[in-house]
């Protein structure tokens, strides 16, 4: 698996074509250097975020099961880049595997399209976020060899966001147990130093934005806070709300935990685009909101810790 | 000092429902426990509670399957009003929200049980005593006026006045160490078994028999000690509970050779005979060599539909994954017979009332006796509810006709004096506590178990008296006053090791096989000679025997088969 | 037998000093209980140890607290299975700053290492007593109470039982089967920042009584709890409750439940929560991929009414994101106009947008409610049973053991 080349069909959710567009581009850039062909979903809807399925499961489940179906169309597993995708789509797939009856309720919605979501078999279809792709599949030696720029003295915070670690039992933790440290073994692979930190694995407070605005933002500066402290350069995350939260709002949040952040935050495929040799500004580091001044200065100093 | 009209000592399913019960009265109640309420054994019980409340069923018959079930030696008086109360019971309950299960058409559903002759077990899945607990505690809480609750006070000893009438209790606020004289005019002790003096067992560290010991260190009678349940299906080690519902949902029983060997034992009813009968069919088994090497036999729930066991079983499943690693829908799981329940206790009437005025009793605690030699499964419940009731209204009326009498300040300072003792002998002075327990319960559980005979008893007896000896030595780590949990520990040593020895000397006094008691040496039922209680009380060279008799009302002992 | 190090986190409250940290060598089977590991050292080293439990088979609920940083039952985690995990980590999953001792690491060094301490903790968002007992009466309890925990029916009761669908009675048994353990509490990542939250608990005990139809209150506890601006609107959807919890309760599922139930009855909440869901589920059927910027008003000020009449609260959010937005705007994040005005977003190429209009007209005519919990995964159920020649019968088995003895 790990010497052939990947081709998969590429779900790039929403926010990374709104308002994280360097996400897009970054993934884009990334791919192709690492021999990745992605086969975007350009039909595809939103995966609902947890949020349609608060309303009406039945919709969030349907609305996934059209997604799924187009790509299984390509005859291709499924690959996103958002750690609440696949949070959203573990969790309807879930739903769906389990019950032939309700699939086929599901699939009734989808058959005037031409689309039915069938279920795999063991190991068979499957959808990934590109962080455990980049891992299960194609695999970190062969990443490593593809290291041009290795990231040393670059102090990395790992962020996962909850719905990829959370709840264990239907993100497939059962098989692969080791998908709550991948963001460090990335980090390691692409010869950066992992920052250890109370966040890591908690909220940034994304889904509460506009329901309890002090939460939100208290939660999101509260784990950058943590990071600093804890000696990080930035931290890297495998969600664009996430990022949201924690780039975009940053300043926000800094007022809200009373104190001053500027922590760089980067997309998976910004981190790994660097240690591939990319230029920042290709990678579309200069849109952030918080510098990304400070970790390129790291990068070309190649100081050691 | 606290005064309360009613003191009920126990937080489970018979303290909380006396307290209500006390308190739909119009008294002023409080309820004493030394864990949180919801943390009470009652929540452990998994599998139902039983009621004639089917049109086709009646009271006689569910009152005939216990009495049987008792091997006769129950009171069929106390027997009739448990059995009478409890379609009642059950409705009340339900009216109060227990979410019970319901059939197609809404309304209470049952399942089938061990020692029944009809599906009369009304349950929750497998957490039913835990439904019905947490839905009283709900009540509870609802009436905090009028049941004022002391969560985490652990009680050490009951208060009489100069006519000997119980007036009160010594109680320890375990978060900051202070000792309190509580003042009552009836106090119900619902503190549960003793399983905690047999090791393994399948009830929880807190059941150390306190408040039997209690009640018999204050000159109360007990009854039927030597009457200890085994339940047939415990995890071997652990002692977890595998519910008696998996049997009930038609599991069955193999020996290591895959034969269904209850059929030898109860061709009729199979894995669905009483407790004690199943667990001597398993102990048999693997002592005559057919079964696994870990001294267990096999429990066979893969033929039960899946369907079933996710609806009906479902705590099975996760005890099973969780502490056997087995999937029960996929193998058997191996089991044996376990230390459960204790049928004897502090001996009180069909009103809960012991022999001390003002000293009730109720649930486990308590031998009234309705589950005589052996409790059929799904009983306990039902007892600890009708009792409870009944305990906590006559304790009500009893307060209304009575004023307080004042509790002498003397027994909080006896109390006062032990904790001083014990907390000032020196580390290695003695025994670790814990050693002396592990001693305790490895002993009772070789040799006054299932099968027993003289020369084990004996032995036992012996033990347990050089036990109290060494206790008395024992050293503790923990000289705080905030939850000292050693120092707990400590007493409620002292409590097992009273439960213990009456255990010793009422099984060594009954020459005879009944119910749970099964003598080697005395392997037949012999009611000509044995047909009544065996009853204990305190003096200061060990427990003193006397009798007392059954009560039979309309069903004369017969031969019990199943 | 094997050997391990547990490292519990203790605290002395007549000492005077602060919490510490002690390690303890314990000696026992892997598949026994981290609780078992605890009791070891309590039994033979120091009685002083406090930590509460009773049953030791995750059905009191005594024994919450945090293993390796994972809210949890301490009877219930396999000693050998919280090795591995402390072995997998760094400093160990989620573990505050001030235990990991080092965290930053340096180069080349393996991730993880056999043999690292098992971290023992007590539960979080609660005062601590002493060790690992914390003071749930103060959090947990008060919050339970909060939401009026107990049944409210309509006059008297019936003769017999309550007539009521059966399938709600199995619906809130999942609700039932919460043992107060406290877990869920304790890893509550709203909680953390927000303290007055009415936790994953509470709001898991309040479904049991929406769901209940003996319970007449419905209308009045879902205002309750969607009008306190700390209520079910509060939750960050962080999960967390999920994976603590012991008996598959699901605190999370139940809010969700409650708050879809609020939305039935058209409950309007002062966190604009049903606002928002309702915005994201319109932006979606009309332009199948999120409009942020649409989201954002549409959140505050829903509909036509809600941008001409916009709230108070609308209002102050509304220019509150100003800042965010010009920031985004000179950073060239979201220089577009689709970006920038709500509502210019494009649609689905191609006539799909069509496919996914169909998709809610059938899922909002059905609005099927699929709960793992109470179904089970059925693939295996048929097949299995079929090849044991079992028949699915809806009558437990047993019941035909009605003849005399």
């Amino acid at each position: 698996m790990a010497s052939e080349n990947i081709k998969v069909a590429y779900w790039p959710g929403c926010v990374s074509r709104g308002f994280t567009p360097e996400l897009h581009g970054s993934m884009a850039l990334v791919a192709e250097r690492l021999g990745i062909e992605l086969v975007e979903l350009d039909r595809a809807n939103c995966c609902g975020a947890g949020v349609i399925a608060e309303h009406n499961q039945e919709l969030a489940d349907t609305l996934n099961a059209r997604t799924f179906a187009l790509a299984q169309q390509t005859g291709l597993s499924m690959m996103n880049i958002c750690s609440t995708c696949q949070g959203a789509q573990s969790e309807c797939q879930q739903r769906l595997d389990a019950d032939s009856a309700y699939r086929a309720h599901v699939n009734e919605a989808l058959s005037g399209q031409g689309l039915s979501y069938e279920k795999g078999e063991e190991g068979g279809w499957t959808n990934k976020n590109f962080l455990w792709l980049l891992v299960e599949d194609y695999g970190l030696d062969r990443l490593a060899a593809q290291v041009k720029r290795p990231l040393s003295g670059l102090r990395v915070g790992p962020f996962y966001g909850c719905y990829i670690v959370r709840p264990k039992e239907r993100l497939g933790y059962n098989h692969f147990p080791d998908r709550d440290i991948y963001l460090e073994k990335v980090i390691e692979t692409l010869g950066g130093q992992i920052v250890e930190y109370d966040g890591a694995r908690k909220c940034c407070g994304f889904p509460v934005i506009t329901m309890n605005r002090e939460t939100s933002l208290r939660q999101a500066g509260t784990h950058v806070g943590d990071a600093i402290d804890a000696g990080a350069d930035c931290l890297v995350t495998p969600c664009p709300l996430c990022h949201l939260n924690l780039d975009m709002q940053q300043p926000e949040a800094a007022k809200v935990v009373n104190r001053d952040l500027g922590l760089a935050v980067l997309h998976l495929p910004q981190l790994v685009g660097l240690a591939l040799g990319a230029d920042p500004k290709e990678l579309g580091m200069g849109k952030h909101i918080a510098s990304t001044r400070w970790v390129e200065e790291r990068l070309t100093s190649g100081v050691a810790a | 000092m606290p005064s309360h009209d009613v003191l009920v000592i126990g937080a489970g399913l018979a303290g909380q429902r006396a307290a209500l019960a006390a308190a739909e009265e119009g008294v002023s109640v409080g309820i004493i426990s030394k864990v949180h309420p919801v943390r009470s054994h009652s929540n452990a019980a998994q599998g139902g509670i039983n009621a004639a409340l089917n049109p086709g069923d009646s009271w006689e018959s569910h009152a005939f399957d216990t009495i049987k079930g008792s091997d006769y030696l129950g009171d069929q008086d106390a027997v009739e009003v448990m059995t009478r109360e409890a379609p009642e019971e059950i409705l009340h309950l339900e009216h109060l929200g227990v979410t019970f299960h319901r059939n197609e058409e809404g309304k209470l559903g049952t399942r089938a049980f061990g020692g029944a002759s009809a599906a009369r077990t009304y349950y929750v899945a497998d957490i039913t005593g835990q439904a019905i607990m947490h839905v009283l505690y709900e009540q509870l809480m609802k009436y905090s006026e009028q049941i004022a609750r002391y969560e985490e006070w652990f009680c050490s000893s009951l208060a009489l006045d100069e006519n000997g009438e119980c007036c009160g209790v010594v109680t320890r606020n375990v978060a900051d160490g202070s000792m309190e004289l509580f003042q009552a005019k009836s106090v119900i002790l619902c503190t549960g078994g003793n399983g905690q003096v047999w090791r393994p067992t399948t009830n929880a560290l807190i059941c150390t028999g306190d408040g039997i010991a209690m009640a018999y260190r204050a000159g109360a009678k007990l009854m039927d000690m030597e009457m200890i349940q085994y339940h047939p299906t415990t995890l071997a080690g652990k002692g977890f509970l595998i519910t008696e519902g998996a049997r009930g949902e038609g599991a069955h029983l193999l020996n290591a050779n895959g034969e269904r060997f209850m059929e030898k034992y109860a061709p009729n009813k199979m894995e669905l005979a009483s407790r004690d009968v199943v667990s001597r069919a398993e102990q048999t088994e693997i002592n005559e060599g057919r079964g696994f090497p870990d001294g267990t036999v096999a429990l066979d729930i893969t033929v039960v539909p899946k369907k079933r066991v996710h609806e009906a079983l479902r705590e099975i499943v996760l005890v099973g994954r969780d502490f056997a690693g087995v999937d029960i829908t996929r193998e058997p799981i191996h089991i044996k017979p376990g230390n459960h329940y204790t049928m004897g206790g502090v001996k009180t009437d069909i009103d809960g009332r012991t022999d001390i005025p003002g000293l009730y009793s109720a649930g486990e605690t308590a031998c009234v006796s309705v589950h005589g030699g052996n409790r059929l499964g799904a009983n306990s419940l039902l007892d600890t509810l009708i009792f409870g009731k009944r305990s906590g209204r006559d304790a009500a009326a009893r307060a209304k006709r009575n004023d307080y009498t004042r509790p002498s300040r003397k027994v909080l300072e006896d109390e006062e004096n032990l904790i001083a003792d014990l907390m000032s002998r020196e580390k290695g002075s003695g025994r670790r506590i814990s050693e002396i327990k592990l001693e305790l319960g490895q002993t009772m559980d070789g040799k006054v178990a299932v099968f027993r005979d003289e020369a084990g008893i004996q032995e036992a007896l012996e033990i347990v008296k050089r036990l109290k000896e060494e206790a008395k030595t024992a050293y503790i780590d923990d000289h705080g006053s905030v939850f000292n949990q050693d120092l707990i520990a400590a007493i409620e040593l002292g409590y097992m090791l009273d439960n213990a020895e009456c255990t010793c000397v009422a099984a060594l006094e009954r020459k005879e096989s009944r119910g749970a008691q099964y003598r080697t040496d005395y392997p037949e039922r012999n009611d000509e000679e044995w047909l009544k209680h065996i009853d204990l009380e305190r003096t200061d060279d060990g427990p003193e025997l006397s009798y007392s008799e059954v009560t039979i009302t309309q069903w004369e002992p017969q031969e019990r088969t199943y | 037998m094997a050997e391990y190090t547990i490292k519990v986190r203790r605290f002395q409250p007549e000492s005077g000093e602060g919490p510490y940290w002690e390690q303890f060598e314990v000696d026992l089977d892997p598949s026994l209980s981290v609780l078992d590991g605890l009791l070891q050292a309590k039994d033979k080293e120091d009685g002083s140890l406090a930590v509460r439990c009773s049953c030791r088979a995750a059905i009191c609920g005594s024994c919450g607290m945090k293993v390796n940083g994972q809210s949890t039952l301490g009877c219930k985690t396999q000693i050998g299975e919280a090795q591995e995990q402390a072995d997998k980590m760094v400093g160990a999953t989620g573990v505050s700053a001030a235990v990991a001792d080092s965290p930053i690491r340096g180069e080349g060094s393996d991730l993880g290492s056999a043999g690292n301490p098992i971290v023992i903790e007590p539960m979080g968002n609660m005062p601590v007593i002493k060790d690992l007992i914390t003071d749930m009466e103060s959090t947990h309890w008060t919050k339970i109470r909060r939401v009026t925990p107990w049944l409210l029916p309509h006059g008297e009761p019936p003769e017999r039982e309550y007539v009521v669908d059966p399938e709600s009675m199995i619906d809130i048994t999942q609700s039932m089967a919460c043992i107060q353990c406290g877990a869920c509490v304790s890893s509550c990542l709203s909680m953390e920042a927000d303290p007055d939250f009415i936790g994953p608990a509470a709001l898991a005990k309040a479904y049991r009584f929406v769901g209940d139809p003996r319970d007449a209150e419905t209308q009045e506890r879902l205002h309750d709890l969607a009008e306190d601006p700390h209520g079910i609107y509060d939750c960050t959807h962080c999960f967390s409750c999920i994976d603590a919890c012991p008996k598959g309760v699901a605190p999370m599922d139940q809010i969700m439940r409650l708050r879809r139930r609020a939305g039935e009855e058209g409950i309007e909440d002062p966190n604009s929560g049903h606002d928002h869901e309702m915005a994201f589920v319109k932006i979606i059927e009309k332009k199948g991929t999120l409009d942020e910027s649409l989201l954002l008003q549409e959140s505050f000020a829903p509909g036509v009414k809600g941008k001409l009449k916009p709230s108070k609260r609308a209002i102050k959010e509304m220019l509150g994101s100003i800042p965010t937005a010009i920031r985004g705007i000179k950073t060239g994040k979201m220089r577009s106009l689709p970006k920038l005005i709500p509502g210019v977003h494009h649609k689905l190429p191609g006539g799909a947008q069509d496919d996914v209009q169909a998709i809610y007209r059938h899922a909002e005519t059905h609005n099927e409610e699929f709960n793992l919990y109470i179904k089970g995964e059925e693939g295996e159920l048929a097949e299995d049973d079929v090849e044991k020649g079992i028949e699915r019968s809806t009558e437990p088995a047993g019941q035909e053991a009605s003849n005399g003895q």
